[in-house]
């Protein structure tokens, strides 16, 4: 039967050719197997060798007559392509581009795998291009914003700085013919309630002096701006556009109404146009803001202000230039006093230096050292990725290496070849850059809500034009670069050796089968995702002391809340009367323990600084001596409510009344700084002006409390009575312990202030904890993010190894078969490719050790209670690495103990 | 008779696609088989050149109506087997509507009946 259709094949084959007739194999072989079967029917028909040949014969005549007719195309595509005949240069390109689009469709597992790893890093970069621009490069809202400066005042010795704010005498001093500057403005911001149009809420509102609008040369859509002689006349407000719109219905006849603002009255002279912002986009409505002389016009007593201030440099002057002229009119200016010490902590003559720098650069400095991190991670994130998909590159080109050695030997050019596999990477780059594209957008809509709350110019990251033809040059190159190496790899390719190759591989061939250039790659990936880990590690780990450090108080079950009682509707009597009885009432409800306020609670923007003279306690005794602390007015069961712990002597007590002796409470670090070594029984006087007046005994010391961020440090503290001295401030805080979950007690609160007053608001509703939180929420940011990133490179390198060892055993399965025979143990075998594994990741692990070990210390102020170089951190990454190394060979390593010899050998 | 035999000829290419179509119906068969299959129960009235069949076949492949594929049996040849596709189906059916609304056409004017 064999030799009839082999027979029958050549005779068609010979009468085509002699016909010169093109006919596919595939037509002919069915033609053949026609013909045999015919023969075959004949034979058992009962017809004669000989005439059943002839017929067959005359048959495949008739075929070869109507060979033009026998034909059929193949839906599906041929396996190598021919080249273009005619190379049109556009032709050609496109050609290759539908030819890549096939083999990617026949590849799937290949090209989704590539196209989700590089989309990832794609998207992750793009994500971070546009916080980057957003917060750091974009310009300022403001023509010219690069003349415009913010300035700080630096006190030699101070312990307490205030960055981008001066006093009211250096802002003065510097106010009248300034040389390098056009003009100076002052301002501050803070949070009010505002009523009479529409609902009571509270918005941002910016108290500025009325050359901040020349300075960033601001006009009103309508109406007027303040002029220098409102400023000290309150009673005014601009609107912001969006404010105007909000509350007005955008009407003109908003203009002299009337609006009130923590109680104050204020008429609107103007609207602001849409695009105005200052500082920033949190800031509604301006009001002015009058800097007062240092001097009182009177000759009385002096006047301090500490405020934030920008100046617009002149033509052809520096920043530099301009700090030295504010240095020079600074340190000539009227001296502070007290108010100095208070503010600054530092002596009144201590040596003034202002600094001036661009405004942007202000406003980001204190985030660069994190964005420079961040940075430095994504962009190493991106190169593990690029790796990745490097590897299944090349490891893509070698399984087609048969199919490259075809074309070429059929007239395809190595250039052609490489030109065709570069068009392949940067067509497979495209897919990934327009999913990157779609996980930017993604990532970008989560970003207000992971973003610090106090993240600078969030507003200004946006996804827009700008983002997304970075997305694109980003997604052109990777393509470029990835298709760099298959295109080199395919000048080396040998033909001979490509053809005959088997898919078992070679025996005693390259060492360990496995290409340098893949090698090297997971190297830097295992380096990339140590570099990674060591620094999430570091982050996540000074975050943890963060959240455990001692704050001198216990923070569980404690219920916070803010009361705002503008001077305007609430008298100081009044004040104290709604806050009694709040008191009482919220320690009514049964699962409450304690319950106290205060003039400012900690994590809040609200203190009161205070420096004085008094007799010292110390030797020599009643000499006089200067004091700066920071001042609080408390209920009696304060100390308590916290969880302060008292060191020495007693907390406020019932039996301190108005009449009874004044006393105060100290923290330790004023104790120390101030006091005499008993400490119990020595006396301040006057240490608050008209709101403590007179001598006040010292009872008791408590520990030092952590008032704001950790790394601030801790101040000197002195904690009045309210019943012995003024309390008087317009946000004072309650807060209340419970022997539960003091969330439960949020809405019971809520309806005791209501009943005190309809008109009273409370804000800032949550517990010390979720405050602590919120306070670390840069911090935590951080470490979320770099840890984050660590994780997807030990994912996408941990895939990766297993790739390449894959790979290495499927290039030695001939060798492992021979070792098999040969007598090698299962474990044996697996040691070869542990042995393998554990080589790639000890070199990795060294390269990126050594790596981080240099890079670690631009961590350092990110960190805190753990130094940059921590060994604990290195050897953990160490272990993980290794971990994951071990975790990824699992796989090949069984792969190997399933290889039949017999099979991988047979044939040789 | 060369008449008649012209139009035979007329009449056998204008029915092959729907005999093809309609042996593959049953089941998948390779070209032999199908060439044979219409030999036999035509009782040998219709009696293709093979010349034809084979273009016929590729014509109806390209077209989507059937569908080609090699298949190896052990201790056999390997054979090019051909199966209806849904096009293929759906157009075997207007064949038949197209073919029986002839006929009936036919029977009215020429009283040529079928079965």
């Amino acid at each position: 039967m064999h030799e009839a259709r082999m027979d029958w094949k050549s005779r068609i084959r010979e009468l085509f050719t002699a016909s010169a007739a093109d006919v596919d194999e595939d037509v002919m072989e069915e033609l053949s197997e026609h013909a045999a079967a015919a023969y075959e029917r004949m034979l058992s028909d009962g017809s004669e060798a000989t005439e059943a040949a002839r017929h067959v014969a005359e048959l495949v005549r008739s075929w070869a007559r109507e060979a033009p007719n026998l034909r059929r195309r193949s839906n599906r595509p041929p396996a190598v392509e021919a080249p273009p005949v005619v190379p049109r240069r556009f032709a050609g390109f496109l050609n290759d581009v539908r030819y890549a689009l096939r083999m990617l469709n026949r590849q799937r597992a290949f090209a989704v795998l590539s196209i989700s790893t590089m989309s990832i890093g794609i998207g992750i970069c793009t994500s971070l291009f546009s916080v980057v621009y957003g917060v750091f490069w974009k310009p300022l809202p403001w023509p010219e914003p690069d003349r415009i400066i913010r300035l700080t005042e630096i006190r030699q010795g101070a312990t307490r700085p205030h960055p981008l704010q001066i006093d009211n005498a250096a802002y003065l001093a510097w106010q009248d013919d300034p040389t390098t500057i056009e003009k100076i403005g002052g301002f501050w911001t803070n949070t009010a309630t505002v009523s009479g149009v529409g609902d009571a809420s509270r918005i941002g509102i910016g108290h500025v002096t009325s050359s901040i609008f020349s300075i960033v040369r601001a006009k009103p859509l309508m109406g007027s701006l303040f002029t220098a002689d409102e400023e000290d006349a309150s009673g005014k407000v601009l609107l912001s556009y969006g404010f105007w719109h909000e509350r007005f219905g955008g009407r003109s006849d908003a203009l002299g109404r009337s609006i009130q603002i923590d109680g104050n009255a204020f008429t609107v002279i103007g609207v602001m146009p849409r695009e105005f912002v200052f500082p920033d986009t949190s800031v509604r409505v301006w009001i002015p803001y009058h800097i007062r002389p240092v001097i009182a016009p009177d000759g009385r007593g002096t006047n301090s202000q500490i405020f934030n201030a920008i100046a617009r440099l002149r033509p052809g002057v520096t920043p530099e230039q301009a700090a030295s002229e504010a240095t020079v009119r600074a340190r000539s200016a009227p001296d502070g006093g007290l108010a100095t010490l208070a503010f600054w902590g530092a002596e009144p003559k201590a040596r003034i230096d202002i600094s001036a720098a661009p405004a942007l650069d202000a406003l980001t400095s204190d985030l660069r050292p994190a964005l420079i991190a961040v940075t430095a991670a994504v962009i190493l994130l991106f190169l593990a990725v690029v790796g990745n998909v490097a590897n299944l590159q090349l490891a893509h080109t070698v399984s087609r290496q048969r199919e490259i050695a075809i074309r070429s030997s059929i007239g395809a050019g190595v250039q052609r070849i490489a030109q065709q596999l570069l068009i392949e990477s940067v067509v497979l780059g495209l897919a990934g850059g327009v999913t990157g594209l779609f996980i930017a957008v993604g990532l970008h809509r989560a970003l207000p809500s992971s973003l610090p709350s106090d993240f600078p110019r969030i507003d200004d990251v946006a996804f827009n034009l700008r983002v997304a033809v970075f997305c694109g040059v980003l997604t052109l190159v990777t393509g470029l670069l990835l298709g760099t190496l298959p295109a080199l790899q395919v000048r080396r390719l040998n033909l001979v050796e490509s053809l005959t190759e088997d898919q078992n591989g070679s025996i005693g061939g390259r060492k360990d089968g496995l290409p340098r250039a893949r090698f090297a790659i997971m190297i830097g990936q295992i380096a990339i995702a140590c570099i990674l880990l060591v620094g999430a590690l570091l982050l996540s780990r000074s975050l943890l002391v963060l959240m455990h450090a001692d704050r001198g108080y216990d923070p569980a079950n404690l219920a916070t809340a803010i009361v705002s009682m503008p001077v305007a509707s609430f008298s100081a009597q009044r004040e104290i009367d709604i806050l009694n009885r709040i008191v009482e009432r919220v320690g009514a409800i049964p699962s409450v323990t304690h319950v106290a306020y205060t003039d400012g609670l900690p994590l809040s923007s609200n203190e009161t600084l205070s420096a004085f003279k008094m007799p010292s306690n110390r030797p020599p005794v009643g000499a006089p001596m200067q004091v700066h602390s920071v001042r609080h007015v408390v209920s009696e069961d304060y100390f308590q409510t916290f969880g302060m712990r008292v060191l020495k002597g007693r907390a406020f007590s019932s039996a301190d009344t108005a009449s009874s002796q004044h006393v105060v409470v100290v923290n330790r670090a004023f104790a120390t700084q101030y006091l005499s070594d008993s400490v119990i029984g020595d006396r301040i006087i006057n240490f608050a002006g008209d709101f403590a007046q007179g001598e006040f005994q010292v009872v008791g010391v408590i520990d030092d409390v952590v008032e704001h961020q950790i790394s601030e440090g801790i101040q000197p503290e002195i904690y009045s009575l309210q019943t012995q001295s003024i309390f008087r401030s317009q946000n004072p805080g309650i807060v209340i312990r419970t022997n539960g979950d003091s969330r439960a007690i949020v809405d019971s609160l809520r309806s005791i202030v209501k009943e005190q007053d309809p008109s009273l608001a409370l804000y800032s509703v949550m517990t010390m904890e979720e405050r602590l939180s919120s306070s670390l929420s840069k911090p935590r940011f951080y470490a979320v993010l770099l840890s984050t990133f660590a994780f997807s490179a030990l994912l996408i390198t941990g895939v990766g190894l297993f790739g390449v060892l894959s790979y290495t055993v499927s290039q030695r399965k001939r060798e492992f078969a021979l070792r098999s025979a040969l007598g090698a143990t299962p474990a044996e075998l697996v040691r070869l490719v542990l042995t393998n594994a554990l080589t790639i990741a000890l070199c990795g692990l060294a390269a990126g050790t050594f790596v981080s070990f240099v890079l670690v210390k631009y961590l350092d102020t990110l960190l805190y209670g753990i130094k940059a170089h921590d060994w604990v951190s290195f050897a953990a990454v160490d272990i993980i690495i290794i971990i994951m190394s071990v975790l990824s060979c699992m796989g090949p390593a069984i792969r190997t103990l399933r290889i039949d010899p017999i099979r991988s050998l047979g044939g040789h | 008779m060369a008449h008649i035999a012209s139009l035979l000829r007329e009449l056998k290419r204008g029915s092959t696609e729907v005999l093809i179509l309609s042996l593959l119906e049953e089941r998948p068969r390779h070209g032999y088989e199908i060439g044979r299959l219409i030999d036999e129960r035509s009782g040998g009235e219709i009696n293709f050149h093979i010349a034809s069949l084979y273009p016929t076949l590729y014509r109806l492949e390209e077209n989507g109506f059937i569908e080609g594929r090699w298949v190896e049996k052990a201790g056999q040849r390997r054979k090019r087997y051909y199966r209806l596709t849904s096009a293929g189906k759906k157009t075997l059916a207007q064949q038949r509507t197209a073919w029986d609304t002839f006929f009936v056409a036919l029977n009215r004017i020429a009283h040529i009946k079928h079965a």
